[in-house]
């Protein structure tokens, strides 16, 4: 028997620099956000224009986009 | 986890206030309480003055023109062409968006047409960083249009996360001017400068770019090609790690000098003359910003004769 691994897979775009990582799922934001290495007071996460907190679940086949907030240079 | 005004289920934390909130709440409440709160505290303007929002595409600004737009206050928008490639493009096209949808007036003033120079050339004909310099050309530009076109005040998206970490810098280098100058609002200079305020200093940029995700606010989330090693970028990747370990940090950091730390740091009365070629209020015959312009514009092969004079 063989196993669709996008049924166990969540796709994260990550930004400046835009790329995608896969994360195995299900699982919570938090964990998701250790696993890529961003903390969870620095990034929004976004899944179809809606805002997860870090309780959430990321389920196999979603794309969640982890935005960063910080922005500098001159205003 | 549950909105903590009504119960419903929550999509934005806000670890300083040990609180979470679903959209409505957020946007309606919390967000727009803190910039109530930030112009009545610090009189900013009320619903007689024109209000010019200084718009970059970026999160802060677009939200602060959404914010002061939904509050009933006249105010128009000001985007500054800096010049940036594609950069610059697609920022001009996201504030122009912006005002269409919301039946807006949106200002343009491009640097390459009106002052002769693009931020990338002056960043390369400067001594001075990018930011510094694209930073002294906004203040000028900003103003310059105010003044010109009537307003009152002009209003800038420096949030919590931007004051603390310029304090940060500040106290770093111990730049008593500057600590001086820290300010939500900066009175105006008449006739030359216009007002000009920050009312959104008492929220964190998590909290401004929650409100556009929630909002559907549609802004530039590249960063500038030219912020690549921005001392105000470190400064707050440091004080955010502070504020992970302690929530509520940046806020007492920011919060305790306005209220307990600037009275130690007071003006010097610098007498202010007007710019003999812009009009500004400068402390010299001509001000910072002419004088960088005058750098920038000059034909390169006469470069190493004004250095030497």
């Amino acid at each position: 028997m063989t196993v669709d691994e996008s049924l166990a897979t969540a796709t994260v775009k990550l930004r400046n620099p835009d790329r995608d990582v896969t994360v195995t799922a299900p699982r919570e934001v938090r964990q998701l956000l250790m696993e890529v290495g961003m903390h969870p007071d620095a990034v929004l996460v976004i899944r179809d224009g809606e805002l997860l907190t870090r309780e959430d679940v990321v389920s196999p086949g979603d794309v969640v986009e982890v935005r960063p907030v910080i922005s500098g240079g001159s205003r | 986890m549950l909105c903590r005004r009504c119960r419903a289920r929550a999509v934005v934390e806000v670890p300083r206030a040990n609180a979470a909130f679903c959209g409505g709440c957020f946007t309606e409440h919390y967000v727009r309480n803190l910039v109530v709160r930030a112009i009545r505290h610090d009189r900013m303007f009320g619903h007689a003055d024109r209000v010019l929002v200084a718009v970059s595409g970026g999160k802060d600004s677009l939200m602060l023109w959404d914010v002061l737009l939904e509050l009933g206050y006249q105010v128009d928008g000001l985007y500054l062409g800096l010049g940036i490639g594609g950069y610059s493009s697609r920022s001009q096209a996201v504030c122009q968006a912006f005002a269409d949808a919301h039946g807006a007036r949106l200002h343009v003033l491009d640097m390459a047409t009106a002052e002769g120079f693009t931020i990338p050339d002056a960043a390369a004909r400067s001594t001075r960083p990018a930011c510094a310099v694209c930073g002294l050309s906004k203040r000028t530009l900003f103003n310059r249009v105010a003044r010109d076109e009537g307003y009152d005040v002009v209003a800038t998206g420096h949030n919590l996360d931007d004051e603390a970490a310029v304090l940060l810098g500040n106290v770093l280098r111990w730049e008593t001017d500057f600590l001086a100058r820290q300010s939500p609002v900066l009175e105006a200079v008449p006739p030359s400068m216009v007002r000009k305020v920050k009312p959104l200093y008492r929220l964190l940029e998590r909290e401004t770019a929650a409100y556009c995700v929630i909002k559907g606010i549609d802004y530039v989330v590249e960063e500038c090609p030219l912020v690549e090693g921005n001392t105000q970028m470190r400064y707050k990747g440091l004080l955010d790690q502070i504020e992970a370990a302690s929530p509520g940090t940046k806020h007492n950091f920011l919060f305790g000098f306005l209220e307990k730390g600037r009275a130690h740091f007071p003006r010097d009365g610098v007498q202010l003359q007007e710019c003999t070629e812009c009009g500004s209020a400068s402390p010299a015959e001509v001000c910072a910003y002419c004088r960088a312009r005058r750098l920038v514009t000059l034909p390169l092969v006469t470069l190493p004769q004004a250095i030497r004079q």
